[in-house]
Formats: C-alpha cells, structure tokens, sequence
C-alpha cells in the first residue's frame, strides 16, 4: 500500500488553548474513499487542513504530497464574484502557470465532469446553490488531483441537489481513480458515499472506524441492510442509538430511498 | 418618471417664487439677486466664469488623481505590512484631524513658492485622500477568509494573490471611497484658493471672493451656481464608473428579489 496521504498522532491546538485534534492517527490508501464523521468543533476542518497542508500540526506529523496534486473543496462555492465559471476554474491552472491551450482543455474536461459544458460564461449568481458547488468542483478537478478533499462541501445545499451531488461525486471518484477524503456531519451521507467512515468525538480523537463495502454502483443501496447497519453503528459510536433516535423513520423508510 | 419630475418641479417651483419674491419685495440685487439676474450675469461673465471653472476642474482632478494613487498604494502597503501601519497610522490621522485651513497657509510658503498651483493640488489632496486610504484598507482587509485559503492552496505569490482576488474584492469598497473622495478633492480645491487669496486669483472660489468683494452678488452666485454643477458632475461621474465596474457581478447592482 503506498500510503500518499496520512495522519499520525496529529495534535492541533490554537493559540488559545483549545484543542481541535489529540494525537488523531488516520491512513488513506490510495484511491479510496473516507469520510470523517463528529459533532461540530470535533476537528474534522481541522484535520482536513492539516491534510492540504493549510495548517502545520503542534504535534505529530501529517505526510502528503506537494500541493499540486491536491484538490480542496470548500464548505461553500468559494468563487470570485466577478469571474465567469470558465475563468474561476482556470484561475488556480493559470496561477499554476499552465499554457492557455493546457488550461482551456483541462477546463473544459472538468466542466464535463460535473456537467456543466456549456455554462463556462455564467457568472456565479446566474447559478443556482447546486451549480455553483459544481463549478467549485469542477476548479479543485481541474487540476487532475491524486487527492480530493472535501469539507462539508454539499451541507448548504437541499436535499434532492444533495442526493444528486453525492451521485455525481462518486460518478467523479470511479472515474478519477483519486483519494477522497469528505467530511461530513450527516451519517447518511458518510453511510452512503464512503467506503470507510471514520468518527471523532468531541475531544478531537478517534472513536470508531466503520467499514462498508457498498456496492460499485449504489442502486438501491440506501434499503440495503448494510447501509442501516452501518449508520447504525456510526450513530452508536458518536454517541447516539439510532434505533432509539430514529427507529421509527428507519422501519418505515426500508424499501423506498429515503 | 416620478424619480425625475418631482426634484424638477420642486427646482422650477422654488426659481419661480424667488423671481416673484425678489420683484415684488424690491429687494435691493446687492442682498438677493433675482434668478434670471444670476443666469444673465453668468452669460455676461462667461468667459472669465468658465476659465476659472477649468483652473478649478484641473486643480479638483489631479488632486483626486493623487488621492487616488496613493489612497490605495498606501492600503496596500498598510494592509502588506502591519508594522509600518502601526508606525504611520497615527500621522496619517494627524493629517487628517488638523484643519486644513490651518495648514495651508504653510504649505503655501513652502511648497507654493513660485507654483502655487503645487500647493493646491497639494491642499486638496490632504482633503480628499483619508477616505479613499480607509475604504481600501477596509475593502482589502474583508477579503473572505476562504478564498484566501484558495490561493494558498493555489500557492499565489502575493502579487498574484493581490491581483486575482484582494483588488477586484475590494473595488466596490475602492469606488465608495472614490466617490466620496472626489467630491472632497472639489470642497479642498475651493478652500485651497480661499486660503491662497489673490496673486493667483484664478479658480472659481477666487472669482467668488472677488464678486463679493465688488458687491457683483449676481456673479458670485454664478460663480456658485457652476461649482455646484461641477460637484454635482463629478458625483454622477464617478457613479457612472462604479455602474460600469459593478453591474455585472456585484450584489448592490441585482434586482432586489422579494
């Protein structure tokens, strides 16, 4: 396994004494898919910064590649206001130094990937909620990544734009081949896209790591009994007894993709 | 339509009433000139009114210019280097504290020796860059946090950082400034040629004093009459700089959605 991405005993704590990550030790394998699951103020922006290289650990040591081959998506579109979508996913390619021809194919490769061909010239507020979170996609791709991180990046967002981007991502990530690493709050979510949840508590640490083998293509995967067990145990883990939380919701919503 | 007519009514109304008020009460065109007197004496007075109005205009525009340039090179710096912010800060406050009638009479002496037309500019400029300096800084410092991220990830130089994303952030708070500045460039061009008196006696505020000192009150209210316009054009000037920059993207130019 050749380890690109790792955290080893990460500590994190600001200068005010607070501490957001305590000697958390994580490993991503190439190619696959992790999402980090706690309740807010657990650390999980902070331990995804610490893997883009954004924040430097107090303690322990993270390992990642040079930041060129990493792709980071943010909570919100994060897109200038007054640059096209074509010129917002250019923009880190021209920074980059990339040649025009270079940047207008890899532009427009990545505006395909999150189908988008056709809106490069739209401004960011002709673009819905969904779309704009697409074009913020589409720029951390752009680049072609070895690792996509993402901080919760489709939380904004409504449900059936959700339901449709979570589709969409893992459409990306098969096709990609990348490391993804999503950080979530919704254990829905983490049940349905990741291959391995792992879940931090209040303290910054790991409490749980669940694994799923969910199905190449997630057809009907939300019935599946896997899907429940696992959010099941996720729920377990930080804290919560789904069965006892949402029982009634989880009975009632076996059969039918909720 | 309404937006329009009703300041063009009210302007027509109050010139009527004040024709009818100054005949009928006889009062004396030293004290009140009547409008059509004004408009006959700014006729009359055309071409030394409108030669002073160009030596005002020019003063007025290469102050704003300066104010201008060095309002947002210095927020830059500012902004760049927070130890020469806090060394110059407080002087920069002086200047803008102390009258500025107070310092002109200096400034004549020692910058105005044999150009006088230096020091104006100079006065002017004191009045009119404060505020394009703290518009810049402001705009320039409320640059989201995300997208700076953005570019660290992107790994901008800080020119590029400055280019791509802090300038054109802060262009509307850049253009409030300049709005602002502009018409305060006008009100220390006017004081400047107050202060400086006659031997240059050549700007508008110039002619004011000279009107009122021959008792020609019709002149003087001429002479009044154009700096009010010339105020007014440089407002809606800058206005229309600010529509031009903005329309597109930015939120203070979209229709309200209710």
């Amino acid at each position: 396994m050749n380890e690109i991405l790792s955290l080893d005993k990460a500590q994190m704590r600001y200068g005010d004494g607070t501490r957001a990550l305590d000697g958390l030790s994580l490993d991503f394998p190439s190619a696959s898919f992790t999402a980090l699951v706690g309740p807010s103020g657990c650390g999980k922006s902070t331990a995804l910064r610490l893997l883009a290289g954004l924040l430097a650990p107090t303690g322990g040591n993270v390992t990642m590649p040079t930041r060129d081959q990493i792709g980071f998506v943010f909570q919100d579109p994060t897109l200038l206001a007054w640059k096209s979508a074509y010129d917002n996913i250019a923009l880190p390619l021209k920074i980059a130094g990339h040649t025009r021809a270079d940047i207008n194919q890899r532009v427009g490769y990545a505006l395909d990937l999150v189908g988008l061909s056709g809106r490069g010239a739209a401004l960011p507020r002709e673009l819905s909620g969904g779309m704009k979170m697409r074009v913020s996609l589409a720029r951390a791709l752009a680049s072609e990544p070895r690792i996509l991180l993402l901080d919760e990046p489709f939380a904004a967002l409504d449900e059936l734009t959700r339901l449709r981007l979570d589709d969409d991502l893992l459409h990306i990530w098969q096709q990609s081949k990348c490391t993804v690493v999503f950080v979530t709050h919704s254990i829905s979510e983490s049940a349905y896209l990741a291959e391995r949840v792992a879940v931090l508590t209040n303290a910054g640490q790991l409490a749980h790591i669940e694994n799923i083998s969910p199905p190449a293509t997630r057809e009907g995967f939300r019935s599946a009994s896997a899907y429940h067990r696992a959010m099941g145990n996720i729920a377990a883990a930080l804290g919560h007894d789904l069965n006892h939380d949402f029982g009634e919701n989880l009975s009632a919503g076996r059969g039918s993709a909720s | 339509m309404m937006r329009y007519f009703l300041p063009a009514f009210i302007g027509i109304l109050t010139l009527g009433i004040w024709e009818i008020w100054v005949t009928l009460a006889n009062i004396p065109p030293f004290v009140l000139p009547a409008p059509t007197s004004i408009f006959d004496a700014l006729l009359e007075n055309a071409n030394t009114l409108f030669s002073a109005l160009a030596v005002t205009l020019y003063i007025t525009t290469l102050a704003f210019f300066w104010a201008v340039i060095s309002g947002i090179a210095l927020a830059v710096i500012f902004t760049r280097a927070r130890i020469i912010e806090m060394a110059f800060y407080p002087y920069v406050v002086t200047l803008q504290v102390t009258p500025v009638v107070a310092i002109a009479p200096l400034i004549l002496i020692w910058v105005g020796f044999g150009n006088v037309d230096r020091a104006l500019i100079l006065i002017a400029w004191i009045v009119a860059f404060f505020p394009m300096l703290t518009n810049t800084v402001q705009g320039l410092r409320a640059t989201e946090a995300s997208l700076h991220e953005l570019m660290t990830l992107s790994r901008a130089s800080w020119r590029q950082r400055l280019i791509y994303l802090e300038l054109p952030a802060a262009l509307p708070s850049i253009l409030t400034g300049a709005k602002v500045s502009g018409g305060l460039a006008l009100i220390g061009a006017v004081v400047a040629e107050f202060v400086a008196g006659s031997g240059t006696g050549t700007g508008l505020a110039w002619r004011i004093i000279e009107a009122g000192n021959r008792l020609e009150i019709a002149t003087m209210f001429a002479a009044l009459v154009l700096l009010s316009l010339l105020g007014i054009f440089i407002f809606y000037a800058l206005s229309i700089v600010e529509w031009l920059a903005l329309r597109r993207w930015h939120e203070s130019f979209q229709p309200k959605s209710t």
